[in-house]
């Protein structure tokens, strides 16, 4: 992590930041228009064409000429490990890479040891965060210990900060209690995130059930294990008028059940992992386990259909479902590899190529669905540039290319699926907090003291 | 071709790598029925069978191929019980190459375990059957088997029966014998198909296929081995594709049965099946198919390594 210290702008001192030139992305409106933008002690002060701050000293300006300025994105799925499993990562070291890829809000998930379903856990992570790099949203879990038994605390998990909730790694399979679950969380108009998956489907499964599995000898998962439950979590969201939210979408027909439901009013929003919009089954010829994720990486029918969602707007986000694992746990063969690729760090790469370069989607488009978009599904303010606002405000370079290789990740854990990827766009630098949170090598040359 | 070569499933072997393994199989053949059972061809090369799930045969097998081409042999074996992670089999396959050997034979119960070790070495690797995945040298064998037998392959109808669900040799003759223009047909319960087998030909009862097939291939029913039994019994199984004394009159002339091994008496083939004598007891090639089997991984050893 040293790296990322002397990547960091000796900027204490430093109060306000200009950033000039840049295109600065409206996901919002959809527009994109060449102005600069203003940051003083923290605060976005002015956006407008041309802005001079001569003689101030105290000032860093930035020449952003031919990059994109986007607001800092928000990704809603993010496993962070602290509590308990600080060898896969920490608070500090997942937030550090979350800017490094530009995000500067993550939501992170209750699976930890001891799991979030109470207050104090809730509290320990806002607490732990505070003076990290980029804010922290706790989701808390929805039944003690995501056991799927009783459910949790919930009036007194949002007290304490829970921005949403979720038993994420697993479904609640009793259907009377998830019911339940859904009523209660509307008396406090907060999102339900939703794993689906039908345990009986999916046990022992290590990968999409399809020609690759059944050709390389992997015990397959079913598509019918995720959709079985959107299905019926679905029609429970209808009855109780829940505010739920389907995570990590992987197959053709998940888009179509939720895409008819939102037609019928169903107050219902889903997300997709850059990975499963990235690759297909074909990735398990080689036995490589930074494929093994859940839900598994599917057909290439399916991975079309949830770009078709994207472009009709059924999906509503990209979250990176980003989990660190230790070497050691994907190290070995396929059937005993842990389930998970990172994320943050790729985030924005992986879907710029995958979504503008090649599917021509606009770049607006793609950072409403990483930004603004992910940020009004958890309620938080986060996700435009305006003046008044705190800054998080990220910076691209949409010209740079790279091939993404394991020693460049300053995550804690380095299994990632898009090691050897080449991929488009660049994050330059990441405005978090109010402050230069990361800055790549290559913006020395564009900061003019 | 074959020189060096690592042989991890049958998709990487060519027409002409089998070919050759094929014509070196038979001179081998000939040397197994010599009163002094042993070549020179591999002396002072080591060989390490590196087994991570139990196997009599198919060890035995590689072991006497091995040292009637006076390679030295060393057997390792290690249950999964006691290998738990595939982290081990890398240590234990570091260690092992540490000691200089030419030649890893590697059997292990996940699919997929066999292509990783690649990664970890630098000598070539015979696949011994990984998992579900494959088993080549066992497609090979089957595959010399029918061609010796029929001196042909072409229009050649193949009936694999039983279960596909957990088999790796099902994997690798369907893929070998469909390159080789035979014609297969599959056999087996829905439950014991994988869905996307059913692309292919498919019976339900071994009925359906025993009078017009040229071979019928059993594969081996491991009721013990499912971790979730789906299958209801082995009356039903008995009843619907367990090759009986009936069905066996009914196979036309010419005509062959095959097996993996071991058989499970009484479940894919019945008792009378197996001790039937005189000449529809020479329609059981099993025995053939475990002869063949050392011939062929003496050419394979031999072609790589010489």
């Amino acid at each position: 992590m040293g790296d990322i210290k002397d990547n960091n702008l000796k900027d204490d001192n430093v109060k306000n930041i200009l950033i000039k030139s840049g295109k600065v992305i409206d996901p919002v409106k959809g527009t994109e228009s060449v102005s600069d933008i203003y940051i003083k002690d923290g605060i976005i002060l002015e956006i407008r064409e041309k802005i001079d701050i001569s003689g101030n000293d105290n000032t860093i300006t930035i020449n952003a000429d031919g990059y994109a300025i986007s607001p800092g994105f928000v990704d809603m799925h993010v496993h962070l490990r602290e509590p308990g499993f600080e060898d896969e990562e920490t608070i500090e070291s997942g937030t550090l890479a979350a800017v490094k890829g530009g995000i500067t809000g993550v939501a992170c998930m209750p699976n930890t040891r001891p799991a979030i379903d109470n207050q104090s856990a809730v509290r320990y992570i806002l607490e732990k965060s505070k003076n990290m790099p980029c804010s922290v949203f706790p989701v808390a879990a929805m039944t003690a210990g995501l056991k799927g038994i009783s459910i949790t605390e919930m009036g007194l998990l949002v007290e304490a900060g829970a921005v949403a909730f979720s038993d994420d790694g697993n479904s609640v399979e009793d259907s009377k209690l998830m019911y339940e679950i859904m009523r209660y969380s509307r008396q406090f108009d907060i999102p339900l995130i939703l794993h689906e998956e039908d345990n009986f489907m999916s046990k022992g499964g290590l990968a999409h059930e399809g020609y690759y599995s059944t050709v390389l000898g992997l015990e397959g998962i079913s598509s019918l294990s995720d959709d079985l439950m959107i299905a019926r979590d679905i029609m429970l969201a209808a009855k109780s008028k829940a505010r739920i939210h389907i995570t990590h979408l992987s197959t053709k027909n998940s888009v179509k059940m939720i895409k008819r439901a939102k037609e019928e009013g169903v107050n219902i929003t889903c997300d997709v992992t850059p990975h499963h919009l990235f690759f297909n089954d074909s990735c398990l010829k080689t036995f490589n386990t930074s494929f093994k994720v859940k839900p598994p990486i599917r057909s290439e029918e399916d991975r079309q259909a949830l770009i078709e969602g994207i472009k009709e707007g059924v999906i509503d986000a990209i979250a990176s479902d980003h989990a660190p694992h230790l070497d050691t746990e994907k190290n070995t063969t396929f059937k005993l590899a842990s389930f998970g690729t990172t994320g943050l760090e790729t985030l924005f790469s992986a879907v710029f190529s995958k979504l503008c370069i090649k599917e021509k989607i606009s770049l607006p488009a793609l950072i409403k669905l990483i930004s603004p978009s992910p940020a009004a599904i958890l309620g938080i303010d986060a996700g435009r540039i305006e003046p008044g606002k705190v800054a998080c405000i990220t910076i691209i370079d949409t010209g740079a290319e790279e091939v993404i290789k394991k020693e460049s990740f300053i995550s804690k854990s380095k299994n990632s699926a898009f090691i050897g990827q080449k991929l488009k766009g660049k994050i330059v630098c990441t405005i978090s907090k109010g402050k230069i949170a990361y800055r790549d090598k290559c913006i020395k040359e564009r900061v003019i003291s | 071709m074959l020189r060096k070569k690592s042989v991890i499933d049958t998709d990487s072997l060519s027409q002409e790598d089998i070919d050759l393994i094929f014509a070196n199989a038979d001179s081998f053949l000939e040397v197994s029925e010599r009163d002094v059972k042993k070549v020179p061809v591999l002396r002072g090369k080591t060989i390490v069978n590196l087994f991570f799930e139990p196997s009599t045969r198919t060890k035995t097998s590689f072991e006497i191929a091995a040292k009637r081409l006076s390679a030295d042999v060393i057997n390792f074996s290690s249950s999964t019980s006691s290998v738990k992670k595939g982290e081990s089999a890398i240590d234990t396959l570091k260690t092992i190459l540490s000691m200089k050997v030419d030649l890893i034979v590697m059997r292990h119960s996940d699919s997929g375990a066999v292509k990783m070790a690649q990664h970890f070495i630098n000598v070539p690797v015979i696949n011994a059957g990984d998992g579900k995945h494959q088993h080549p040298t066992q497609s090979l064998l089957d595959l010399y088997t029918i061609k010796k037998i029929f001196n042909k392959l072409e229009e050649l109808k193949v009936a694999i029966v039983g279960d596909f669900i957990d088999s790796r040799v099902a994997r690798s003759d369907i893929d070998l014998f469909e390159r080789m223009g035979i014609d297969v047909t599959v056999v087996s319960p829905t439950m014991l198909l994988p869905e996307d087998f059913s692309k292919m030909k498919v019976k339900h009862c071994i009925d359906d296929v025993i009078e017009e097939s040229d071979i019928i291939y059993m594969l081996r029913m491991q009721f013990e081995r499912q971790d979730r039994k789906f299958y209801p019994s082995i009356m039903e199984y008995n009843r619907f594709l367990s090759l009986n004394k009936d069905r066996l009159l009914k196979m036309k002339p010419g005509s062959i049965v095959m097996h993996p091994g071991p058989v499970n008496r009484g479940i894919e083939i019945t008792d009378e099946v197996m001790d039937i004598g005189g000449e529809p007891g020479e329609k059981i090639t099993i025995d053939r198919q475990v002869t063949y089997g050392v011939a062929i991984r003496m050419a394979l050893l031999y072609l790589i390594l010489s």
